[in-house]
């Protein structure tokens, strides 16, 4: 009976600490995502980051820089796939500047961002992440089949919108 | 805050159960499990009923920071094409050449990239550069410091950098001066000012990140005193000097500035801040450099404007054309505060009181108190610094001006960020509320050979060509005057203008735009117009604009193509006047004597090398103008590592 007890009571406190817990981030991630213009990516990535429940606003602009890098790496790939089988010259010499692009998102925008965000200087993260999002946009222009989207444009989308959401939210720090 | 609502009252099942021994031990499971599974979606329920499922109703902050800030919509992806060219003769054609379709996205080869660097502004000979730091005049040399990346054409690593020269336009590399080797400074040897003591002797005061990313204020001194070059430095054994004071957060204090002498013999500096989000300057008094006072209360607060960096603070004259050592004062002098701003990387300057007693400054004209009235440069221009030259006798101002094309860009030419072309400042006399820019006269050492051009007559919507052969590098001195029927038979309006929200030089006024147009193609299919607006009020009264349009300074579409600029107060009696310095990538303009200044940076693909010329342009519906000028080709400044010196960077 007693062991019925403490059991239920021991289950009480697991929820109890579960919801007080992910109710307190959930507000500090709604109320920082509000702040960007892509709310549902912005929640979507953080919620999907277990560092995000014990993250304040730096931790938080340090997950979206890590999930653009992984978007960037993995939109890379995409890039160096196509050119392996590519014959137009003109889609070629797009994916190669696409892979200047993402190596600039990838080597110098995303790390600079990191860094700046780590020693408080925020204006250095707001910058590159900015021009991470240009990055991604002077890819998708390159493609000749306008208006239609380019093969990697969901690649490109992602990472584009991801550093505009990590540039609001390195704003913040300012 | 929170609801403890989800706990339903739960039952419990005591005491045995007819059903036999085994499911004794089962049912207690069971129930466990159920209470367990009940309360977990009540706490479910609960999540979903407190958050909220908000749509995409946040904002971005207007924001000009960088290279092309993205707007908040998902078309960003598309490339945005413009109107159709607006013009009606065939010569005002000429000036809309079609660009738009031409758009590209990955234009840039070496030799488009190696035109950027630039003649004779200072650049360390490769990678990332930003805020210059301690200029000062020592034994026969200035020298310039600054925020120095050794490893990369992007920010990070920082260090200071070093170089010297005799005339502040030809500069002489030197080693570092001061890498992150403490645990005071070990994430970044960030910005600092000198000082002068009365002895001569100098004492750097600097902001060091710590290993914890701490800012806080460190000294440092020459080794040696009795070498002109000042090579190496010595940091304090007990530094930091300052850390953080109450009610100021870790990552909020930094850039101290230029000492001055109180009355009583003290030292004073003052270091920018904020609280929350009210932009504050703090004041500390110090004997030696080593302990220091905080003064009750602020040099100034402005709400609203964020975090101060790189506060400036210094005396000028009301009546004299010199400058002003930065401890002077008294009643023909009046002094600035001048904030870079975190949040809009822009320099605002504002002239007021400095009452010594208290520590405090108080702005002449509130409505432009410090960040939210006048700026230095109205284009990319940040973390300006200024010193007195004793040399000279003059106040000498630098400015940072970063890079508006890609860092892609950025990391295959190897390098980023140019200084402007130091200026001298003084008070303007006849407007009252703001300062004067100039180059250093020393600039014009660079002069070559000069063309003279008098009374052009550029009628309305028109293009006239300047001969001056290569247009790369020039220094350009032009006066404009206005058909003054036309000025005074056109019907005022309302309508406000700004450069930055109009159309650029396609959108035309009846009284404007008219200008030159500078690194542009024989097709004017790239061009970068420096030019004036007058916009006629319904008063009748004239409001003279100053802007520097980019939108077609290059057929590439990953640079930035903003319209810069603000108002210029012309005097009456007037006439339009205009300087500006073209140095391959980077173009510095100045109106009315330096009342208004735009710096931009300019990336064509193809008004390059010989193809780039200079035009005159109106583009005025109803007023022609005349324009006289002269214009000098500039020599190169050779910036280059000091001479035998197996240590340069």
């Amino acid at each position: 009976m007693t062991k019925i007890i403490s059991l239920f009571i021991l289950e009480a406190v697991f929820c109890f600490t579960f919801f007080t817990v992910s109710y307190s981030d959930i507000n500090l991630i709604q109320t920082t995502c509000k702040k960007t213009p892509f709310y549902d990516l912005c929640v979507l990535t953080l919620k999907s980051d277990p560092r995000s429940s014990t993250a304040d606003v730096s931790g938080l602009a340090r997950i979206v820089a890590d999930s653009v890098k992984a978007k960037a790496i993995a939109t890379l790939n995409q890039i160096s796939a196509l050119l392996k089988s590519v014959k137009d010259p003109t889609l070629e010499k797009a994916l190669e500047g696409c892979i200047v692009s993402y190596n600039t998102i990838i080597q110098a925008d995303i790390p600079v961002a990191i860094d700046a965000i780590e020693k408080n200087n925020p204006k250095f993260a707001v910058q590159s992440a900015a021009d991470a999002g240009n990055e991604a946009q002077a890819c998708e222009n390159s493609f000749a089949e306008k208006p239609s989207n380019s093969p990697i444009f969901s690649g490109n989308k992602a990472v584009h919108d991801l550093s505009v959401v990590l540039q609001s939210i390195a704003s913040l720090l300012l | 805050m929170v609801d403890t609502r989800p706990f339903l009252p739960v039952s419990s099942h005591a005491g045995s159960d007819p059903t036999g021994p085994s499911e004794n031990r089962r049912k207690p499971m069971k129930l466990q499990l159920s209470i367990f599974f009940v309360l977990l979606t009540v706490g479910f329920f609960a999540a979903l009923l407190t958050s909220n499922n908000g749509s995409d109703n946040g904002f971005v902050k207007e924001n000009e920071h960088g290279s092309l800030a993205s707007p908040s919509s998902e078309k960003q992806l598309r490339p945005v094409s413009r109107g159709p060219a607006v013009g009606v003769s065939e010569k005002s054609n000429r000036l809309f050449a079609k660009d738009n379709e031409n758009q590209l996205a990955y234009p840039w080869n070496n030799s488009m990239l190696s035109w950027q660097r630039t003649a004779f502004h200072f650049q360390p000979e490769k990678n990332w550069m930003n805020d210059p730091n301690g200029p000062l005049f020592y034994k026969g040399w200035y020298h310039f410091f600054y925020q120095y990346n050794p490893h990369a054409a992007v920010w990070g690593d920082i260090v200071w950098g070093h170089a010297v020269s005799k005339d502040l336009i030809h500069w002489l590399h030197l080693p570092l001066a001061m890498v992150a080797d403490q645990w005071y400074d070990k994430n970044g040897v960030w910005t600092g000012s000198a000082t002068i003591l009365p002895d001569g002797k100098v004492v750097m005061l600097y902001t060091g990140s710590t290993t914890e990313n701490v800012q806080v204020q460190n000294l440092a001194y020459p080794a040696d005193h009795s070498d002109p070059l000042l090579i190496n430095w010595v940091k304090y054994s007990g530094n930091p000097v300052l850390v953080p004071p109450p009610g100021i957060l870790d990552k909020d204090f930094r850039d101290p500035t230029t000492a001055w002498l109180t009355s009583e013999g003290k030292w004073r500096i003052t270091i920018g801040s904020k609280i929350n989000k009210t932009g504050i300057a703090l004041v500390y008094d110090t004997k030696d450099f080593i302990n220091y006072e905080l003064l009750d209360g602020v040099l100034h607060a402005v709400p609203r404007t964020g975090m101060w960096e790189c506060v400036d603070f210094f005396p000028v004259s009301k009546t004299e054309e010199n400058g002003l050592d930065t401890s002077v004062n008294g009643p023909s002098v009046k002094h600035v505060v001048k904030a870079s701003l975190d949040d809009d990387r822009h320099d605002y300057y504002s002239i007021g009181t400095y009452h010594e007693k208290n520590g405090t400054w108080i702005p002449d004209e509130p409505k432009i108190d410090v960040g939210i009235g006048l700026r230095y440069d109205y284009g990319i221009y940040y973390a300006a610094k200024t010193f007195y030259d004793q040399n000279k006798n003059r106040r000498v101002l630098w400015g940072w001006i970063g890079e508006s094309d890609s860092e892609a860009a950025d990391m295959q030419k190897g390098w980023a960020s140019v200084q402007s072309i130091p200026r001298t400042i003084l008070f303007d006399k006849k407007i009252g509320t703001h300062l004067l820019q100039w180059p250093v006269e020393e600039i014009e050492s660079l002069r070559l050979k000069s063309y003279e051009f008098n009374q052009v007559k550029v009628q309305a919507g028109s293009v006239v060509p300047l001969d001056v052969g290569p247009a790369t590098q020039l220094d350009i001195i032009a006066e404009f005057e206005i058909d003054k029927e036309a000025l005074e038979k056109t019907t005022g309006s309302n309508v406000t203008f700004s450069c930055s929200s109009s159309g650029g030089t396609i959108e035309r006024g009846a009284l404007g735009p008219f200008g030159l147009l500078v690194l542009a193609d024989d097709s004017l299919s790239e061009q970068t117009p420096v030019y004036f607006y007058i916009a006629k009020g319904s008063d009748g009264k004239l409001k003279t604009f100053f802007c520097n349009d980019q939108s077609r300074s290059s057929v590439a579409s990953d640079v930035n193509k903003r319209i810069y600029g603000n108002l210029v107060p012309v005097l009456e009696g007037e006439k339009l006047s205009l300087r500006v310095l073209v140095d391959h990538s980077i173009v510095e303009s100045f109106a009315q004597g330096g009342r208004t200044v735009i710096t931009s940076r300019v990336y064509p693909t193809k008004a390059i090398y010989g193809a780039a010329k200079l035009f005159l342009f109106n583009n005025a519906t109803e007023a022609s103008v005349s324009a006289s000028l002269r214009i000098w080709q500039m020599n190169s400044a050779f910036i280059r590592p000091y001479p035998n010196n197996k240590e340069s960077q």
